[in-house]
């Protein structure tokens, strides 16, 4: 198990003014943070860019040291034999980067099995393994630089597991990918945690990716976990709120007074937009039907009717300031 | 239109290189003359100690070694400041995407490739000139000089140089690359020319190369104009050549170029 | 050690498959150091040699090919790291330089195995061309043969540990073009490439012995032309292991201390 106690990460930067002229700045990335993940676990850190997740992940996987707290692996501090605890670890990252292009799938694969002092027959089964479970046998020996982007994605997840890792960090690992590749990716990571039992511990700022794999999710706003919980609990508290979408050919107060004592019967908050004839109403249940009902009786001149599904960044927001009254 | 393209490629220029003059540039073509020059006194005095060979003087006609050299250097810097910027500002654009832009506009490509290279001279210029302080401690001696020649010299080798720099921007445009190439050719301009030593000790067929490319006719004059202060009239048969020479490489590279836009523009789109 | 050797093979391993389609490598490690060569050759020409008889006395119309011969030779060996350097720390760059710190795999080794590849890749075509010459203008006869052996085995081993502290520069340097702009055109100057240091005033003297190729040159030379034996140039011998030992040292300090930088920091560049 991977314990975080009261994490603590400040970074001091200095800030170029001028030629010589430098101010220090202090950016308090992660404010105390605590976590668990145990192995066949598959825990979700979520939140907004800049929220400290990355940090996070760094800290964990000994690439950058805490500030102040500890983190334990297995029961040992990280800090105590970084090189031992580098064995169980590996991170996995989004995007093209952290492969060589001009190097195969396989040598890729083979270079990093190296840095870890892998004995070459146990490398080369675990290769052939990798490559099978990620579905690139058939390319193996094919420059990375004429892979696609799912290809590429999966080659790093086949690259994070070659040390046979007991615990996996995946920074943002769809990240700009396609929605069927990164469907197939979230399947991989699923069967990860359950078949291998690795301990993954997953960034995001999807939503339904979050709530689809984790099984404990931390809410992170400007480096402290704001709300956590099984995607259940925190399902039907913060992600159900629904928001139906008006938009009107015309206004008038007449309207809008009928829109509000609607909101009012089906207790729903309003938001107004800069566009008068567009209103947002927030609620527990859709209200689409209800909606429908009430411009037929009322004759409005309907144009458009549709549901929202709520922003990651109106989500937090809106639970960063429950959390705080 | 002609003059307009002139103008603004200048003032465009211009503006971009205030804003954003890469320090190293300027610094590294100093130091190149620099560490020439230097390279050069410490030979002459600290090696060999002024002996030379009754050979250079038969070839060059003087005694002087250190102006000798720090001429030929500064116009070797010269050249290579011209040729980076006017060969480079296509592929520049190409890179930066703004040469569909530029495509699209009817605008004089001459006028274009002047205005840069007005721009470009003026800085050059200023470079060479402060080069020219420190190389005045280092034996540089011009109380010979005749202005009037020196002006005139001066002027043929810059447009001598434009040919050139077209053509090696052909060069870059067609292989995308901006690295071997302009290295390559200012390694052997730098051997053939008569930079720092008389291309007489050279092979004949170094000479013979050596001979087509414009550099080492401008070095020629410019030396004839510092050195023995000759009158242009003296120097007119080297004019001449140094003219066709010029005139050559510009017709040559400037419908390469031509071409080869297009043939930019088709691999960008397709 | 096992898992050393390993790191470092499988590192030169990559670099190897990385660089091998590169063409720029015959422009900038043969025909750029052939003309250079050349051009320093011819730059000789004007002098008369009969004037510094006591000054260099192995210096004539003769050996002067030889003697440029030596200085470009260990030059280039010394030089293919700046560019190879230059490009290992887009290893910064792309990410992957983050994995190599996430495993525990030995930093020196992966900094060792790098400037192998580099000098194996590099500077064989030019080292073959210039025995080529060596053989046609064969003008000085060798001696010494095993002290000129072990000689240029000094030149490959202090030539690595200069790739390997480049290299650790590189790594964590914002400004590379800076360091290019510094290490380039002085070494040849300074290092005694064309002119013997021993010549130099005080302060370039001062600028020659910072670099580890001055003492490389100026070994190879006096085994060539005054064919020391290895008694005479053993205090040479000693300057030499005592670079590498600097070298070393300072490769080493300025890896633990970028990681350590980078664990608190968050930020890759030291300098």
């Amino acid at each position: 198990m991977i314990e975080a106690r009261n994490l603590k990460k400040t970074y001091h930067t200095k800030v170029k003014k001028g030629l010589f002229k430098r101010e220090k700045d202090i950016v308090e990335a992660v404010k105390g943070i605590h976590l668990k993940l145990e192995k066949g676990q598959i825990i979700g850190l979520l939140g907004i860019n800049g929220a400290g997740k990355t940090t996070t992940i760094k800290m964990l996987s000994t690439l950058i040291k805490a500030t102040s707290g500890e983190i334990l692996v297995d029961g040992v501090e990280i800090n105590e034999n970084p090189l031992k605890i580098k064995q169980k670890v590996n991170m996995i990252a989004g995007g093209e980067r952290m492969i060589y292009w001009r190097l195969t799938g396989r040598e890729n694969l083979w270079y990093y099995g190296q840095l870890y002092g892998i004995p070459d027959k146990v490398l080369k089964t675990r290769i052939d393994r990798l490559l099978t479970l990620v579905g690139l046998n058939e390319k193996q020996n094919v420059p990375v630089e004429r892979y696609s982007k799912g290809m590429k994605q999966r080659l790093q997840i086949a690259r994070g597991l070659i040390n046979d890792p007991d615990y996996l960090f995946m920074d943002e690992p769809t990240l700009g990918l396609d929605a069927p590749i990164a469907r197939e990716i979230r399947t991989y990571i699923k069967k990860l945690a359950i078949e291998e039992q690795k301990g993954i511990l997953l960034t995001s700022h999807y939503i339904n990716e979050v709530e689809a794999l984790c099984d404990y999710i931390y809410i992170l706003d400007h480096g402290e976990v704001i709300l956590e919980g099984t995607a259940k609990t925190l399902s039907e508290s913060t992600f159900e709120t629904k928001i139906t979408v008006l938009e009107l050919a015309e206004m008038n107060s007449e309207i809008e007074a009928s829109m509000q004592r609607f909101a009012v019967e089906e207790n729903a908050i309003i938001h107004r937009s800069p566009d008068a004839y567009l209103i947002r109403f927030e609620s527990k249940n859709e209200l689409t039907e209800a909606l429908v009902k009430r411009i037929h009786s009322e004759n409005l001149p309907l144009s458009k009717l549709y549901v929202e599904a709520p922003k990651l960044e109106d989500t937090i927001i809106e639970i960063s300031r429950r959390v705080n009254s | 239109m002609f003059i307009k393209s002139i103008k603004a490629t200048f003032i465009r220029d211009w503006i971009t290189q205030l804003r954003a003059y890469p320090m190293h540039f300027f610094i590294g073509n100093v130091l190149t003359v620099f560490y020439t020059v230097l390279g050069a006194f410490f030979m002459y005095h600290l090696l060999f100690q002024g002996h030379l060979k009754a050979s250079f003087e038969q070839y060059t006609g003087t005694s002087d070694y250190m102006t000798y050299v720090i001429i030929g250097s500064l116009a070797y810097a010269l050249v290579v400041r011209t040729l980076l910027n006017v060969s480079r500002s296509l592929i520049t654009e190409l890179r930066q995407g703004t040469l569909e832009s530029l495509m699209l506009a009817p605008f004089s490509r001459i006028g274009y490739f002047i205005g840069n290279m007005l721009q470009q001279t003026i800085t050059s210029l200023g470079e060479v000139f402060l080069s020219m302080i420190f190389c005045l401690i280092f034996g540089l001696s011009v109380g010979t000089i005749n202005g009037v020649t020196f002006v005139v010299s001066l002027v043929m080798t810059l447009y001598a140089y434009f040919g050139l720099s077209l053509c090696l921007g052909a060069i870059m445009l067609y292989t995308r690359d901006t690295y071997i190439s302009q290295n390559t050719l200012f390694l052997f301009i730098f051997l053939v020319s008569g930079v720092i030593f008389p291309v007489e000790y050279l092979p004949k067929y170094l000479n013979v190369i050596g001979a087509s490319l414009p550099v080492r006719d401008s070095i020629v004059i410019l030396r004839a104009a510092v050195m023995d202060g000759v009158t242009i009239e003296s120097l007119s048969p080297i004019y001449l050549r140094l003219f066709l020479l010029g005139t050559g490489y510009f017709v040559v590279g400037y419908s390469a170029i031509k071409k080869i836009e297009r043939i930019a523009l088709e691999k960008i789109f397709g | 050690m096992k898992h050393f050797i390993k790191v470092v093979r499988a590192e030169a391993h990559k670099q190897f498959r990385n660089k091998i389609h590169n063409v720029w490598v015959v422009f900038s490690m043969l025909i750029w150091p052939i003309l250079a060569f050349a051009a320093a050759y011819f730059q000789f020409k004007p002098f008369s040699f009969e004037a510094i008889t006591e000054k260099v006395s192995y210096l004539n119309d003769e050996s002067i090919i030889t003697y440029i011969m030596i200085g470009y030779f260990a030059m280039v060996f010394f030089r293919s790291f700046v560019q190879s350097a230059w490009e290992f720390s887009s290893e910064r760059i792309y990410g992957t330089l983050e994995l190599i710190y996430l495993s525990p795999a030995s930093r020196i080794a992966i900094i060792l195995g790098n400037a192998i590849a580099s000098l194996a890749i590099n500077v064989w075509m030019f080292a073959l061309f210039m025995t080529g010459i060596y053989i046609l203008f064969n003008q000085v006869p060798l001696m010494n043969g095993a002290v000129l052996t072990l000689a240029l085995a000094m030149m490959v081993l202090m030539s690595i540990l200069w790739g390997m502290l480049l290299n650790a520069l590189f790594l964590f340097t914002r400004d590379s073009g800076m360091l290019f702009t510094v290490l380039e055109e002085p070494m040849e100057l300074f290092a005694g490439v064309k002119i013997p240091v021993q010549l130099f005033p005080l302060w370039a003297k001062g600028i020659g012995l910072a670099f580890p190729l001055t003492y490389v040159i100026k070994l190879l030379r006096e085994v060539v032309f005054l064919g020391h034996n290895l008694a005479e140039v053993s205090a040479l011998f000693y300057t030499c292991i005592f670079i590498c030992t600097i070298m070393f040292v300072a490769t080493v300090f300025i890896l633990k201390w970028g990681e350590r930088h980078n664990a608190i920091t968050g930020d890759m560049a030291l300098f």
